[in-house]
């Protein structure tokens, strides 16, 4: 076994455990943060199904940002629905066997990953080109954008240029689920995207990208217009009010 | 900041824990496709340039044969097959009864990518190959 394969290994086992750990903990401070008062946009749904229903659109089809803007919406959906073809389509490297509507979702993914690199030079020309945005933009903004874009081409570049040998990276990770590492391909590519992956996933619980559990915990999206209903009261409110 | 403190030491705790384990030893077999060892001394390139670039050479091969009517032996797609179907099943698709898998369909399946060469060509040895491996004792 190779010093690279052992550094790639110990690299993805403290990436996933940043991840992991990074996520549990955010996700569990959005969990404990009070919303002291029932402010959803309205028209809201007015009941608990509904709000189910808006958040459903909110993920799958970026319904508040579309009400944004179209030229947003459509860079940043025209993205995320290729990542999520395109992580299908890696999914292969973990589960042995491929089920068979995953090896069926595996070639759409090449395409998927066209329309992720295609959203995300919208997004990064809207960043330069839209003189509002501009002024709003930090180097952390752009940099993520380089990071996907990077992780992108590299993984392009094992496609059509610089091919790695699949079977023995996929028995990689398999070893590296079963607590078991096995060697990784010696290809500087691969191991550019690899890098490139994991300073993703460290970086995941430290950065703009937590808007993807922060979308759950959203007040403005997640409560229902009931306050004709049902009082609303704060667990850390209910002592002042009862003083009153 | 003390909160990124924690996160690291538990990240290193996971990571040590993780160590220890492999040090002990689990015998944890990764899956790899299984199949025979093709005949011949060597194939006509590299091991390392095959399982990478098998198929730039099949789909240049394709396009020197089919589109410019270069008919060469080098790359060709039933030379491949001639020496790597299976022992018993004479075929690089084809499941073994020792549960060893076709030569081209092992890995394929192993990865998930498709196999349509098969869909047209032969995934059979060309009639001389199959002749000669009877030949042999």
């Amino acid at each position: 076994m190779s010093t690279a394969s052992l550094v790639f290994a110990a690299l993805f086992y403290a990436a996933v455990a940043v991840l992991v750990g990074g996520l549990a903990w955010r996700i569990r401070l959005y969990a404990r943060t009070p919303a002291p008062l029932r402010i959803p946009t309205t028209p809201a749904p007015r009941t608990r199904g509904g709000v189910a229903l808006r958040l459903a659109r909110e993920v799958a089809l970026f319904e508040s940002l579309f009400k944004g803007g179209v030229w947003l919406w459509l860079f940043a959906w025209l993205f995320h629905a290729g990542l999520a073809l395109v992580l299908l389509r890696h999914l292969r490297y973990f589960v042995e066997p491929v089920w068979a509507w995953l090896a069926f979702v595996v070639p759409l993914g090449v395409y998927a990953g066209f329309a992720m690199l295609a959203g995300l030079a919208g997004l990064w020309v809207r960043r330069v080109a839209v003189e509002r945005v501009r002024y709003i933009s930090t180097p952390s903004d752009h940099l993520m954008l380089a990071l996907l874009v990077a992780i992108g081409l590299s993984g392009f570049a094992m496609k059509y240029l610089a091919h790695t040998d699949v079977v023995a990276v996929k028995a990689f990770f398999l070893g590296l689920m079963r607590l078991d590492p096995q060697p990784l391909p010696a290809d500087p590519v691969l191991w550019l995207h690899l890098s490139l992956v994991a300073a993703l996933m460290l970086v995941f619980p430290f950065s703009k990208l937590l808007h993807a559990p922060g979308l759950f915990f959203s007040p403005s999206r997640n409560q229902p217009d009931d306050s004709r209903e049902r009082r609303h009261l704060a667990a850390w409110a209910a002592p002042l009010d009862s003083h009153r | 900041m003390r909160r990124a403190t924690a996160l690291a030491r538990a990240a290193l705790l996971i990571a040590a824990g993780a160590a220890v384990v492999l040090a002990s030893g689990i015998e944890a077999r990764v899956p790899r496709p299984a199949h025979d060892t093709p005949k011949g001394e060597r194939c006509v390139e590299n091991t390392e340039f095959m399982r990478r670039n098998h198929m730039k050479l099949l789909v240049h091969q394709r396009d020197r044969t089919v589109r410019e009517g270069v008919r060469t032996k080098a790359h060709s797609l039933a030379n491949c097959v001639d020496c790597h179907a299976g022992a018993t099943t004479r075929s690089v698709i084809a499941r073994g009864p020792d549960g060893s898998e076709g030569f081209c369909a092992g890995c394929h399946a192993y990865v998930g990518v498709t196999l349509d060469c098969f869909e047209c060509h032969a995934a059979t040895p060309r009639a001389a190959a199959t002749a000669a491996a009877e030949e042999r004792p």
